[in-house]
């Protein structure tokens, strides 16, 4: 049995009888064993997948009617709530922590049939671009388990690409979802802000994040995004789509189409193999009929501390609430004054997620309103105006996902402002709430995946899956090892 | 210069108990400065990224008990009562 | 110069569901913790959804305060710790960077005086604490979410009051609108929560918080300044602070130095879209808003030529412009307001006697076209009246039981004059010369009659008979 294929493949072969759920995701369980110990992508894995399997195969020999994902196995990031199933956001503060509801996007996947097969690491509370700062301990690349698998959505690049899932959920914030996609050779999608609600997605920025499919393959992507698009009565920012079908004329290709190289994101400084695997892509997809001609964002010099201030500042709001009164840990209240045992308690976050609260306190403070986070608004405002004006002379943009490779574990973590700065290719889709994919295009010298981003503007998914789709067709990529 | 004293403040306003401030000194401050590059930022534009709605898009004003009252409060930290408890606040 | 302004919480109980959920708004009667949902307690993931109706009614209430409407509105979050907020931040309205809130820039005339109203905004209530066991040394604080949620509108007035009167007559009044404009029930516990501030001369200014119900306000207000005054005679310097009304003690008592002033990090609530504000909706809400308080005043004055006095006694208690709204027609309608204001208010004056008042508008229209038809006199009227509040009966029914048909035949009012002619010689000749002394007869003529002599008739049939005596 072949763990590495894709949804599409997963559900032609259930539909037509020549795979049992059951097997398939007695399969996956025994992979996660044989593979965890090695790369960790997993906080909690569902037992009850295996019986939800079973009464899958059930409904499909009887012919009953059955969801789009027939059982397909998905991981899902665990600051995704998940009715029944501890969602612990890889931190201390939600180590007890079981949702008694479904986010939007579960509902929607379970009411289609397809099978969680469990929590996923991260980034604790989806801050940080490594995955290092999870309480329960960083996940591994599958492509070389001494270095990071990229973040916050470290656990479902690793799942995917480790194939202990077939696809996953992340969020993605900054880049979220397409760095781990970048560093774990998947493709990982950040869909316009809006376009996927938020319902059940534990905040983190609230202005800027969403949730994002990671896959082996675009077409999956789509399949994904059908699902889990469209306007929710639960979340007043969602978007009305009309419903579009993201995988009719997937296949279109892309000639014709104007593609601009943002120059900001290929210039000095980014990592050698990153560059000419950037210029390749170029190369290859002019060949399919393309147009590729510079671009210049100077905005994106602020980006990244406009995403940090704005980021930072609705952060120390968001998780304002987790006191540990109404559920979290154990740690009794006796003997404690109320605002003592909140800084107690409170203790307990990671380094990262305590830097980012007290960035975000002090940025909102009395007085520095308008200097940090006024201007952080202005900046994004800018970033869009730009994005739509180079949206007038072409129909996609694109970059390397991440100006540099994946790097060994341990190695940036005393260094934040650094890494924070890795996330300058990325960053300006989450500012300015336009879509963004990333698509596995090769591999270093050193073994390590790069990742070419494509990016278009506000809620042209279809066109931005097509290019992909097209990239995709061109690239050949070796088979994970692990 | 960031001092002690205002990650103190700082860790007083969003309730973290530090135990090491000084640790934060150094990083807090090297952000800032960096932050600092936003005071370039000219733009001026009446145009808001924040989405825009009427009124005729909110939700109606109709009563419905939580479908899942009873997880919830299987959920929720209580007392015999079902009242959470909190540390009095002086 | 006495400077007092205020912040009044006034929740919007006539609404079904609370401001972001779909939790019921009436939480009184209901067992700890048992109407909550993700949202009011805040679980991560959750969403706000924000009531329309919540809107509409802070709409009403910014409209009949006379404030601006602006073209948008939005949210901002309150950051602060505290036992009974569940996110650790209220989800509330700031103009601090421009006019979001439902409203601003109102005013309210109360008894001459113009009250300038700085803003109104929609915000939600937090829950309710109370203490573990029953003392209140206990260190533990039990929560309740129950009320979480619940949908506020917060009205602050510009610090225009000089007397803790006008304090008193506005918070009636604002309570008679919200009532009255459908938004609120502000007698129910906790509906209707008043904060005041306040300035002597160029003194500091005191906050006072936490006064119970809003008929303490005065109470409170008028201790304070008290307070403030002996400190100012004794060239003592007031504090700027925070104080707290001790209803046991009566006084106020300082809480904290207002010096702390707590940093709530205010920054825009991003779950919550702009709101734009429909100018037709507005104008629509504008025409279903029951009549303000003056243009009723006005109708009465112009309409039924109601006299000033009567016309603002009447117009500004709405429970009684209701019934005489109900128990008028064109003939009757100044016998019906003069019923009213002179008679029936002394009966029931407060609320609580208003809600059990037999008298209904059969009842006054009946009296007044009774009055109006000279079948009763207006003396008469009264003692039917009187009886009519005690159990209810119709009109009818007490003119018989007391016998007080309206004697107008001339005859038998002549024979009564004689009578009375006969007992008070002194008098008729005094009357002869001075015609105040008529006035002493006539009341002896009513006084046989029980009232029932129609006194225009009986002054009338004197003044013949003194002048042909002789």
């Amino acid at each position: 049995m072949n763990l590495g294929i894709s949804a599409k493949e997963f559900i032609s072969q259930v539909r037509e009888g020549s795979l049992s759920v059951e097997e398939f995701v007695a399969k996956t369980l025994d992979r996660i064993n044989q593979v965890e110990g090695k790369v960790h992508a997993f906080i909690t894995v569902d037992k009850n997948a295996i019986d939800k399997a079973k009464e899958l195969d059930k409904k499909i020999k009887s012919k009953e009617k059955v969801g789009k994902c027939f059982g397909l196995p998905i991981s899902v990031k665990d600051n995704i709530c998940t009715a029944g199933i501890r969602t612990t956001c890889a931190s201390k503060m939600l180590e007890n922590f079981v949702p008694p509801y479904d986010a939007t996007v579960i509902s929607k996947l379970k009411s289609e049939d397809a099978i969680i097969i469990g929590k996923v690491n991260l980034d604790e509370f989806a801050m940080g671009s490594t995955t290092e700062h999870s309480y329960f301990g960083p996940s591994k690349n599958p492509w070389n388990p001494e270095y990071v698998p990229g973040g916050s959505s470290g656990g479902s690049g690793v799942s995917v690409s480790a194939l202990e899932c077939i696809v996953s959920l992340g969020s993605d914030t900054g880049g979220s979802v397409r760095s781990p996609a970048s560093f774990c050779s998947v493709v990982g999608l950040k869909p316009t802000y809006g376009l996927v609600s938020r319902y059940g997605l534990v905040s983190y920025a609230n202005s800027i994040e969403q949730i994002g499919p990671i896959a082996r393959r675009v077409e999956d992507i789509a399949f994904i995004l059908n699902i889990i698009a469209g306007k929710d009565e639960h979340d007043n920012t969602t978007l009305d789509n009309k419903n579009e079908d993201y995988l009719t004329g997937l296949d279109s290709g892309i000639s014709g189409r104007r593609i601009g190289v943002i120059s900001q994101m290929i210039a000095e400084g980014i990592d050698d193999d990153v560059f000419s695997a950037t210029n390749n892509a170029i190369e290859k997809l002019q060949s399919l009929g393309a147009e590729c001609i510079p671009v210049s964002l100077d905005a994106v010099e602020y980006s990244v501390a406009a995403y940090y201030t704005i980021a930072a500042a609705e952060a120390s709001s968001n998780l304002a609430r987790y006191d540990n009164l109404r559920y979290g840990f154990d740690f009794g209240l006796e003997g404690y004054e109320f605002n003592a045992y909140v800084s107690k308690v409170r203790s307990n976050f990671g380094q990262e997620v305590t830097r980012r609260m007290l960035l975000g306190a002090f940025v909102l403070s009395a007085g520095y309103y308008g200097k940090y986070y006024l201007k952080a608004q202005k900046a994004r405002s800018m970033i869009k105006s730009q994005i739509d004006k180079a949206f007038k002379q072409v129909d996609l943009l694109i970059s390397p996902t991440m100006p540099i490779l994946p790097f060994k574990i341990g190695e940036k973590i005393n260094d934040p402002l650094k890494l924070y700065l890795s996330d300058i290719n990325t960053i300006t889709a989450n500012l300015s709430g336009i879509p963004a994919i990333s698509v596995p295009f090769a591999f270093s010298k050193s073994g390590l995946p790069i990742g070419i981003q494509l990016l278009a503007n506000s809620l042209e998914e279809k066109k931005l899956l097509q290019a992909a789709y097209a990239l995709q067709s061109i690239t050949r990529l070796p088979e994970i090892s692990i | 210069m960031v001092e002690r004293r205002e990650i103190e403040h700082l860790g007083d306003l969003v309730r973290i108990e530090l135990k090491d401030p000084e640790k934060f000194i150094k990083q807090v401050e090297e952000i800032l400065n960096y932050f600092d590059k936003l005071d370039n930022v000219q733009f001026d534009s009446d145009q808001t990224l924040r989405k825009e709605i009427s009124m005729e898009n909110l939700r109606d004003d109709i009563h419905e008990p939580f479908d899942n009252y009873r997880k919830l409060i299987a959920e929720l930290k209580k007392d015999q009562n079902n009242y959470t408890r909190a540390p009095k606040m002086i | 110069m006495t400077k007092i302004g205020l912040e009044v919480h006034c929740q919007l109980t006539k609404l079904e569901s609370k401001l972001f959920c779909k939790c019921k708004t009436n939480y009184r009667t209901l067992p700890p913790n048992s109407n909550i949902c993700t949202i009011c307690t805040g679980l991560p993931g959750s969403l706000p959804m924000l009531n329309r109706k919540a809107v509409e009614k802070a709409t009403m209430i910014s409209l009949a305060l006379n404030c601006k409407i602006p073209e948008k509105i939005s949210f901002f979050r309150k950051n602060y710790f505290y036992p009974d907020l569940p996110k650790n931040f209220q989800i509330t309205q700031y103009n601090a960077y421009g006019p979001t809130s439902i409203g601003s820039d109102g005013k309210i005339g109360i008894e001459g005086k113009e009250i300038r109203i700085r803003r109104i905004q929609l915000e939600e209530d937090p829950g309710r604490l109370i203490y573990e066991g029953s003392s209140e040394k206990t260190m533990v604080t039990l929560v309740d979410y129950n009320r979480a949620g619940t949908p506020l509108v917060e009205i602050v007035t510009e610090p225009d009051f000089e007397t803790p009167k006008q304090v008193r007559i506005f918070l009636n009044v604002l309570a008679d609108l919200v009532e009255n404009i459908g938004i609120s029930d502000p007698y129910l516990e906790g509906a209707l929560r008043v904060d005041a501030n306040i300035s002597m001369g160029e003194g500091n200014r005191v906050e006072i918080k936490n006064v119970g119900s809003f008929r303490d306000v005065e109470k409170a207000l008028h201790f304070e300044i008290t307070r403030q005054t002996s400190l100012i005679e004794r060239n003592i310097p007031v504090q700027a602070e925070t104080r707290h009304w001790d209803d046991a003690r009566r006084i106020t008592v300082s809480s904290r130095s207002k010096e702390e002033e707590q940093d709530y990090r205010y920054l825009p609530e991003a779950d919550i879209p702009i709101i734009v504000m429909n100018r037709d909706s507005i104008e629509y809400m504008k025409k279903q808003m029951p009549e303000s308080i003056v243009a009723r005043r006005e109708r009465y004055i112009q309409k039924y030529d109601i006299s000033p006095q009567v016309a603002d006694v009447l117009s500004s208690d709405r429970f009684y412009s209701d019934l005489f709204e109900k128990s008028h027609n064109e003939k009757n309608a100044k016998e019906v307001a003069n019923i009213i204001t002179t008679d029936l208010m002394g009966f029931a004056d407060t609320r609580e006697k208003k809600m059990e008042l037999k008298i209904t508008a059969q009842h006054v229209s009946d009296l007044a076209n009774s009055i109006v038809n000279n079948k009763l006199t207006r003396n008469s009227a009264k003692i039917a009246l009187q009886e009519m509040v005690k159990d209810g009966k119709p009109l009818a029914d007490v003119v018989a039981k007391l016998d007080l048909g309206h004697v107008s035949d001339m005859s038998s009012i002549e024979k009564i004059i004689d009578e009375v002619f006969q007992d008070e010689l002194q008098a008729v000749s005094e009357a002869k010369q001075n015609p105040d002394t008529i006035n002493y007869l006539v009341g002896k003529v009513m006084r046989k009659t029980k009232g029932k002599a129609d006194p225009t008739v009986t002054l009338d049939i004197i003044r013949k008979k003194l002048s042909t005596q002789e």
